[in-house]
């Protein structure tokens, strides 16, 4: 024969709210795993501000005259500013690879009655835009127009 | 022939203790077992005291999502001939621990519930005029985002749910996103009100974990950035076409 039912028995032992162990991070976050390609998205974040410092330097130099300016350029010479330009060409290509990567699934399902292409056809041309604005700015740079 | 693998099992009793603690069990395990099967012996055979949730035992119901040597988990699809001779079995991550391996699930319910995961209809159709039909091109562009079991494993790998505790996270966003999407419904503009607020889809930085772990391949990653771009699309038109009634899709 069965026991009646205890009518405390689902009662918590403390008044209020049960106490929880606080929650945790995930055991492989922030440097194992796929942890550490986030990780690394996120820190390519200072790199940016450091080359929004250069940048504005840059203009500085520029406003103060062409000396300044020539100044500036023989400075970027030093090993420390290639490096560091360097470090920012690389972060610059993870985040955009990265961004490739993932870019097409986050596109609408339809915009009115339009379907975006298929994911691989996304792709490919985020792939010829990107080289082709590289490439134009590169023209740019090297003096081929304007 | 049965092989034998030790469960290091992560252990809380809010009575007793003031953080977490490991504690070991040899376990005889058979070659078809999953992590719940083993999880279940130690709770028979040897320390009733275990807590831990589960139920269909099917990857339907979502109950047992926990972490498996760091990783979320749905322990009963998850075979232990992946593991080798030890593994380690936690609460999931990002969660309160209410005991043992139970996770304090009452934020994440109200969080699904700020995205109104149900249909809106500016009228309400009378029974007379019949059923909401809907074609399959209609249905296959939600119907991934319903295969939610809510399991609750991608915001344990959201590094975003950890760092800020408000985000209102994957699934919630995911089952918001499916409603927008479905042709019966007309509360995409309340939701994308929702979305626009603070803590809710411009908070995520795509780190994609959700989408990896997710046991149903529902990819909420998809659908939390898809929803990005349909919330910054109503905000924008909402300037230009006038909206008329509750809803708006």
């Amino acid at each position: 024969m069965s026991r009646a039912a205890h009518p405390h028995a689902m009662q918590p032992h403390r008044p209020g709210s049960t106490r929880t162990a606080p929650p945790q991070m995930p055991p492989q976050f922030p440097s194992q795993g796929r942890y550490l390609s986030y990780s690394l998205f996120g820190a390519t974040g200072i790199l940016y501000l450091m080359a929004g410092f250069v940048a504005l330097r840059a203009v500085r130099a520029l406003g103060e005259g062409p000396e300044a300016w020539a100044a500036l350029q023989a400075q970027f010479a030093h090993p420390l500013y290639v490096a560091f330009h360097a470090l920012s060409l690389l972060a610059v290509l993870f985040v955009g690879v990265r961004f490739f990567r993932l870019f097409p699934k986050a596109q609408p399902a339809k915009i009115g009655p339009a379907k975006p292409p298929p994911r691989p056809v996304i792709h490919a041309m985020l792939y010829v835009v990107w080289i082709a604005v590289s490439g134009g700015l590169a023209l740019v740079l090297a003096g081929g127009i304007f | 022939m049965t092989e034998t693998k030790k469960f290091v099992v992560t252990r809380f009793d809010p009575d007793e203790d003031e953080t977490p603690r490991q504690q070991s069990y040899e376990v005889p395990v058979q070659p078809d077992w999953k992590v719940l099967d083993g999880l279940n012996y130690i709770k028979d055979e040897i320390d009733g005291t275990l807590s831990h949730r589960w139920s269909c035992r099917m990857a339907v119901c979502g109950s047992c999502g926990m972490m498996v040597n760091g990783k979320p988990t749905l322990t009963c699809k998850d075979r232990l001939s992946n593991y080798g001779d030890t593994l380690e079995v936690a609460p999931l991550s990002n969660f309160p621990v209410v005991r043992d391996l139970v996770i304090e699930m009452d934020g994440f319910m109200e969080k699904f519930q700020s995205v109104k995961p149900w249909i809106i209809t500016a009228k309400e159709k009378a029974v007379e005029e019949g059923t909401n039909r809907q074609s399959p091109e209609e249905l296959e562009h939600f119907k991934q985002f319903s295969m939610c079991i809510n399991c609750m494993l991608c915001y344990s790998a959201c590094p975003v749910v950890g760092n800020e505790p408000e985000f209102i996270g994957p699934a919630a966003i995911a089952l918001g996103h499916r409603y927008n999407m479905d042709s019966r419904d007309e509360g995409a503009r309340e939701r994308n009100e929702v979305f626009r607020g603070e803590g809710t889809v411009f908070s995520c930085s795509y780190a994609n974990e959700c989408s990896e772990v997710c046991p149903k391949n529902v990819d909420p990653a998809a659908a939390v950035n898809q929803a990005k771009i349909n919330a910054v699309l109503d905000w924008a038109t909402s300037f230009v076409v006038p909206r008329q009634g509750q809803g708006g899709k």
